[in-house]
């Protein structure tokens, strides 16, 4: 779906219901949600939220498992609409005045069938989802799935997203997914984990560091920098195969990939013997341009939507600083001039905004700035420690990035409009590098 | 006492040397480096001070260092250290290259010089910086004769520390260019 028609859809959307009630969580923005009603727009504040009514699945049968099952599926489907951002979930119609529930999410679960149950084998349930409207119930989303249990999961996500699409009119991320560099000593491995933190995986095995993954934008590749005979090189691994290609290893860094939204290209920064510069590759490594001729390094490329113009980083200057450039090199120009330390650019894929980290009294701060090098905003205060490496999730309002705040670098989720912070990843071994999917 | 000591090593050193040439002289590997005619006068004379600070620590029975099998710091090569944010060479880093450039000229080896940061600043920045740091030795140690193609370079950033604390102390034991048998 298009950015326009998304965000008309939210327009509308959020205008039948601005004047019947104010559902602002946390009280810092309260006081400017009253005074604004006339530009509305969900990635900005004040914002309004849709109360949806989610009911307890009921079981049919199957006992202990459909019931566990269940359980578990509407606590996922509930988790995902409040990590929206989007949703403001009930479990029950005796809720606070401020809820008004224009939406109900019902279910049932069944067990298995009887020969099914029987057959030795893992049998799946039967889970039938339901949207509607509240309180006159007309059905607008109706799905039946057959989970096995390892797939009870995703059938949350999947329905999740569905509502998300048909309530919120926005880009639901239910089904994404985070992949990471977790390890320390001589080796670190790719991990990809679930948005909301569940179903943690390793993807690479091979002893040595891997680091910068990249989704393709089909979410089918990762493609990641490591080494092999202490040289870098960039590989590509199949999500659906687990093979592992690759793509070049020209001798010197391979790194910092990033695959354009059409999935013919990647942004790299190779230096080949000399400081690294950005170049545009085919995804079988062949180059296609050289886009910075720089005495200089120059690395950190990130496409803007489109990929008409990237953002990257160059220390030209003597101190790293942000630059954006057409697609061909030409046009270059400045996007960062406070401070003496930018780098990771990563433009939003609303376009709107660019995430990157700059160096503040010895910390690494995470930002958000415009395109235009407007609204410079400062997101992690000092009590953050080390923040690194913003990747921008698909719908523009969330990002995960890396913050040292409990002495070792773990991945944590900011929500851009809501201000608010998770932690997505835990344990003792440094992660680094995210990457959000498509 | 100490004196005698120096006496082994140069003696070691001599010895390896001659080994090397006669070794590299039968196989098929081009002599051309460990030659103890050196163009420059300069090296010449300095091959014949001995390093008194690292005495090659493996050498068994006056045995040939094998460089396929030993880790350059096992046959005398040292790391050297940058300051914060730089890549310059100091004096030294500058003292510790001559002496590591005599050894790989004498025994010859090819060597993978690995650029290292401490965990300060980000991990893409800190891998270019790394490199730039392997080449600034690479390109010193060329400069007094130890054969480019013998020397590989790469760098690992900030994600190979060598020291894991986060104080100035292991900060400035991790901004390194380290010797590894490729």
């Amino acid at each position: 779906m298009s950015q326009l028609s998304m965000s008309q859809l939210s327009m509308s959307k959020l205008i039948t219901i601005l004047l019947a009630f104010c559902a602002v969580i946390g009280s810092a923005v309260s006081a400017a949600a009253q005074s604004s009603d006339v530009v509305i727009d969900i990635t900005q504040r004040p914002y309004l939220k849709t109360d949806v009514l989610v009911m307890p699945l009921d079981i049919l049968s199957g006992g202990q498992t459909a019931a566990r099952g269940g359980d578990l599926i509407g606590a996922v489907i509930l988790g995902d609409l409040d990590l929206s951002g989007l949703i403001r979930t009930g479990i029950s119609t005796d809720t606070p005045d401020s809820f008004q529930f224009e939406y109900l999410i019902e279910g049932r679960v069944e067990g298995p069938l009887l020969d099914e149950a029987t057959s030795g084998e893992e049998a799946p349930l039967t889970v039938s989802l339901e949207l509607m409207t509240y309180p006159d119930r007309q059905i607008l989303l109706s799905k039946r799935y057959r989970p096995l249990a390892g797939q009870q999961r995703v059938t949350a996500h999947h329905f999740a997203n569905l509502v998300l699409d048909m309530v919120a009119g926005g880009k639901g991320i239910c089904m994404t997914r985070v992949v990471f560099s977790r390890g320390a000593g001589d080796r670190r491995d790719l991990y990809v984990v679930d948005y909301d933190g569940e179903g943690l995986l390793r993807v690479t095995a091979n002893r040595t560091l891997n680091l910068c993954p990249s989704w393709s934008p089909d979410n089918s590749e990762i493609t990641f920098t490591s080494y092999h005979g202490g040289q870098q090189g960039l590989y590509s691994l199949d999500t659906g195969t687990g093979k592992v290609r690759k793509i070049l290893a020209l001798g010197g860094l391979n790194y910092g990939a990033d695959w354009r939204s059409d999935g013919k290209e990647l942004l790299v920064s190779l230096s080949q013997g000399g400081d690294p510069e950005i170049y545009r590759v085919g995804t079988d490594g062949s180059i296609i341009k050289r886009l910075t001729v720089w005495p200089s390094i120059e690395i950190s490329p990130s496409w803007a939507p489109g990929g008409g113009e990237l953002v990257f980083t160059s220390d030209r200057t003597g101190t790293p600083q942000l630059y954006i450039i057409d697609k061909d090199g030409s046009g270059r120009r400045r996007l960062t001039f406070e401070g003496q330390y930018n780098d990771s650019g990563t433009w939003s894929p609303r376009g709107d905004q660019l995430a990157y980290a700059t160096r503040i009294e010895n910390l690494t701060r995470l930002v958000l700035i415009k395109p235009t090098g407007e609204d410079r905003r400062i997101v992690t205060g000092p009590r953050w420690g080390n923040c690194e490496d913003p990747s921008w999730a698909p719908d523009g309002r969330h990002l995960v990035f890396t913050s040292d705040r409990s002495g070792v670098f773990k991945l944590y989720v900011y929500d851009v409009v809501e201000e608010s912070f998770r932690q997505l990843t835990f344990g003792d071994d440094p992660d680094i590098t995210p990457a959000w999917s498509n | 006492m100490e004196l005698q000591h120096k006496r082994v090593t140069v003696l070691a050193l001599i010895l390896m040397a001659g080994l090397l040439v006669l070794v590299s002289g039968c196989g098929n590997k081009p002599a051309v480096d460990t030659a103890p005619t050196m163009p420059d006068d300069m090296n010449t004379t300095e091959t014949l001070t001995p390093p008194v600070v690292q005495e090659p620590k493996v050498v068994d029975d006056g045995n040939v260092i094998d460089p396929k099998t030993m880790d350059p710091q096992d046959y005398g090569v040292e790391d050297v250290f940058f300051a914060f944010d730089q890549y310059g060479l100091d004096e030294v880093s500058m003292g510790v290259l001559a002496r590591n450039a005599r050894i790989l000229k004498d025994v010859g080896a090819l060597v993978l010089i690995s650029g290292h940061c401490d965990e300060r600043g980000t991990v893409e920045y800190n891998l270019a910086l790394g490199e730039k740091r392997a080449r600034a030795v690479r390109d010193y140690l060329a400069s007094l004769g130890v054969p480019q193609g013998r020397m590989l370079i790469t760098s690992y950033g900030e994600n190979k520390p060598f020291s894991v604390g986060h104080t100035d102390q292991a900060w400035a034991q991790n901004r390194r260019a380290h010797f590894e048998r490729p």
